[in-house]
């Protein structure tokens, strides 16, 4: 006899608030103990589903909702969020937008205060939730001095001190580098391992292999199967040889470069070059100072020591949030912005086209799904003919056909004479597109051979 | 240490600096206030800007006064009378009461100071009487967002510059100041978000509390309020007399009762260890 899901759909329907269409159409779902995996590309319906499971739809975003969702016996429709939180805990994508204290131990007894537990019983759940993932030794700290990763497993924290017997995470592993992900990974899998319901929506399925026992598949709204088409597309990525691409002469260079962000560097004795017609990437964990020596070629930071030279043209800068950046009151506006004296526009027309976007170009930028407005930036700020093009994890929560449309501009840029440098932790962007790589660390920054990449 | 008896002491502080004009009380308030910041300050904090705004406005309430006043009979300087405001003598006694006010803001300040140098950011709104406690987490969540929203800020400003962004007119702020406010906005529904999916909203709450109180917070707690009730007490019924530099400057008088009352300040030094 199959065991009654912790989780479970029926018939439901969801539309968001002014919505013409339905958001989520659900005829039946269900999900128990163990890993469930929901994948889809950007705008598919994945963090709608994975909020019905808490009550933030519709207790938070509002809406009309159809058909039931029962979680752990509570009828979805009509509990509350506060009671929802005592069996479901959720976590966001970004680690930075999560913490309600500025330090450890008293941001994971933020959910514990607003269930009304007794204060002679905190410190106990807190010092286990703590255990649980492994930030004990973390527990003074203030969370602005934490990593990505650990951060991350903060958030955990703050809601595994509640005992929730259902775990919801929205691409949590989109933001974090690969020592990040994985020990997040690893605290999923003990959970999954006792009994507890978890539930993943995420892009980056190479952490999660062998662990996931269920995937379901969604596309605009639906559920459309349970397999997953990644591992396919991640065998049908191009993988360039190395030095394959003719380059040209000198875009900009360094020598005996000292840089950093405060008074102290963080990178020394850098000498580096980068050429026309050239990808370089740049590797490295988190706080390595890979986002450091982009701002430098960029000339947002001056070295310390050292020089630096850059041939004259103009520098295009994606930085870790492009979407930041949108403004402007059309897609085809916020290119125009960019480009203002240069000479025109075929190049903008032909960005947006192969971003894919042209039928997007008269709609306001901050109108568009989470996927649309990642390819939106990226055609404002790699727009015209950029001498040098700089790029800060460009891959961060990007799906699949995001992360295809940046590939080909890449591509673009680098057939266009462009010199391209890219911090990234994405192996498959650095395999398919990288001419050098630079590992960034320990105060240093040195090329790998091309075996040591692979 | 406890927050609310750091709280108590920068107001007793306060008060005894701000109790009288007399600058021998407010250099003994300023100096127990330094003790008590070099002794426990943060170990990720620094005291350079602090001073260096400290000097600025004691130079500036020094300088503005004795520009302004032209009270006292001891002139030094004479401006001609057609300037407006700055006409007349400047005298010395104005330039000791000068003195004597910027000793009063400094004192004052320093006396603050701890509350955000010394204790963790959010210490002090978790200790708000329970009633305010919902009142105290969204007060420091907000605080909490102010980083991220800065930070955010500049990596904009960074990424519209090598966009070409120069702004030589004011209409050309908003290029900036929309992208700034519409991810602070999209960071705080985030958050909100966020809050209420850890069960944040109506209903009763409780509060995590890892005050405890020792008996060097009690100490504090007691000596310090205590003081500064003395040296008010002392100046309404006119044990400690009040320093008057105009129409002639003379030594200020010190009262030794009032010393101790102002050198009592030093107990969070003296008792506290960070």
């Amino acid at each position: 006899m199959m065991p009654t899901p912790t989780v479970a759909m029926t018939d439901f329907t969801y539309r968001y608030p002014g919505g013409l269409i339905d958001g989520l159409d659900i005829p039946e779902f269900g999900a128990g103990a163990g890993l469930t995996l929901v994948t889809g590309a950007s705008g598919s319906g994945k963090s709608t589903l994975l909020r019905v499971f808490n009550g933030l739809i519709p207790h938070f975003h509002g809406g009309t909702i159809g058909g039931s969702a029962v979680v752990c016996g509570h009828d979805v429709i009509t509990t509350t969020t506060r009671v929802l939180a005592t069996e479901v805990g959720f976590v966001f994508q970004d680690p930075e937008l999560q913490s309600v204290y500025p330090t450890v131990e008293r941001d994971v007894a933020f959910g514990l205060e607003n269930i009304a537990m007794p204060a002679a019983s905190m410190p106990g759940r807190v010092a286990e939730a703590l255990e649980l993932t492994g930030i004990a030794p973390l527990r003074g700290r203030a969370v602005a001095t934490l990593s990505g990763g650990e951060r991350q497993r903060l958030a955990l924290a703050g809601v595994l001190a509640m005992r929730p017997r259902v775990l919801v995470l929205d691409e949590p592993l989109s933001q974090l580098d690969e020592e990040g992900a994985r020990s997040v990974v690893m605290i999923l899998a003990a959970l999954a391992g006792a009994g507890t319901t978890v539930i993943v929506a995420e892009h980056r399925l190479e952490h999660l292999g062998l662990l996931v026992a269920r995937t379901v598949a969604m596309e605009s709204g639906r559920l459309i199967g349970g397999s997953s088409r990644r591992a396919s597309r991640l065998a049908a990525m191009p993988i360039s040889p190395p030095g394959r691409n003719p380059v040209g002469e000198v875009a900009w260079q360094m020598a005996g470069v000292a840089t950093g962000p405060g008074r102290t560097p963080i990178l020394e004795d850098v000498s580096l070059e980068g050429r026309t017609g050239e990808v370089i990437v740049l590797v490295g964990p988190n706080g390595s100072g890979k986002t450091t020596l982009l701002r430098t070629i960029a000339g947002l930071l001056t070295p310390m020591s050292g020089r630096i030279h850059r041939e004259p043209g103009r520098v295009a800068f994606l930085p870790q949030n492009p979407m930041a950046l949108l403004h402007r009151a059309t897609v085809a506006a916020e290119v125009a912005w960019t480009t203002r004296g240069d000479s025109p526009s075929d190049d903008a027309a032909t960005l947006l086209a192969e971003l894919g976007l042209a039928h997007l170009a008269a709609r306001d930028p901050r109108d568009l799904s989470t996927g649309e407005r990642q390819r939106a930036a990226i055609a404002a700020v790699l727009a015209g003919h950029p001498r040098i093009a700089l790029l800060d994890e460009p891959t961060r929560g990007m799906d699949d056909a995001a992360r295809d449309a940046l590939s080909s501009a890449i591509q673009r840029l680098r057939s266009a004479g462009t010199s391209v440098v890219i911090a990234t932790h994405d192996k498959n962007l650095t395999a398919a597109l990288a001419d050098r790589t630079i590992a960034v660390g320990a105060g240093a920054a040195r090329e790998l051979a091309p075996a040591a990449v692979a | 240490m406890n927050p609310r008896a750091l709280a108590a002491w920068s107001v007793s502080a306060i008060t005894i600096a701000l109790a009288s004009g007399n600058p021998v009380y407010r250099v003994l308030v300023l100096l127990c206030a330094i003790n008590v910041l070099v002794a426990l300050r943060r170990p990720d904090v620094s005291l350079r800007g602090l001073t260096i705004a400290l000097v600025v406005a004691g130079l500036i309430a020094t300088t503005v006064t004795t520009l302004a006043s032209h009270t006292g009979h001891h002139a030094f300087l004479v401006l001609p009378a057609g300037i407006p405001v700055l006409g007349g003598p400047l005298t010395i006694e104005a330039a000791f009461f000068g003195v004597s006010t910027g000793l009063g803001i400094a004192a004052a300040v320093l006396a603050a100071a701890p509350l955000s140098l010394v204790l963790m950011p959010n210490s002090l709104v978790d200790a708000l009487p329970s009633a305010l406690a919902r009142t105290g987490a969204a007060i420091g969540t907000a605080l909490n967002l102010i980083p991220g929203i800065a930070r955010s800020a500049g990596e904009i400003r960074d990424a519209q510059r090598m966009r070409g962004w120069r702004p030589r007119r004011i209409r050309e702020w908003p290029d900036l100041a929309v992208p700034v406010v519409l991810t602070a906005l999209e960071g705080s529904i985030t958050l909100a978000e966020a809050m209420e999916a850890r069960g944040y909203g109506s209903g009763t709450r409780t509060h995590y509390s890892d005050m405890v109180w020792r008996r060097a917070d009690v100490a504090v707690c007691v000596v310090a309020p205590a003081a500064a009730l003395a040296f008010v007490l002392l100046r309404v019924t006119g044990a400690i007399v009040d320093w008057y530099p105009f129409p002639d400057v003379s030594v200020p008088p010190i009262s030794a009762l009032g010393a101790t009352c102002c050198l009592a300040l030093a107990i969070p030094a003296l008792v506290w260890r960070r």
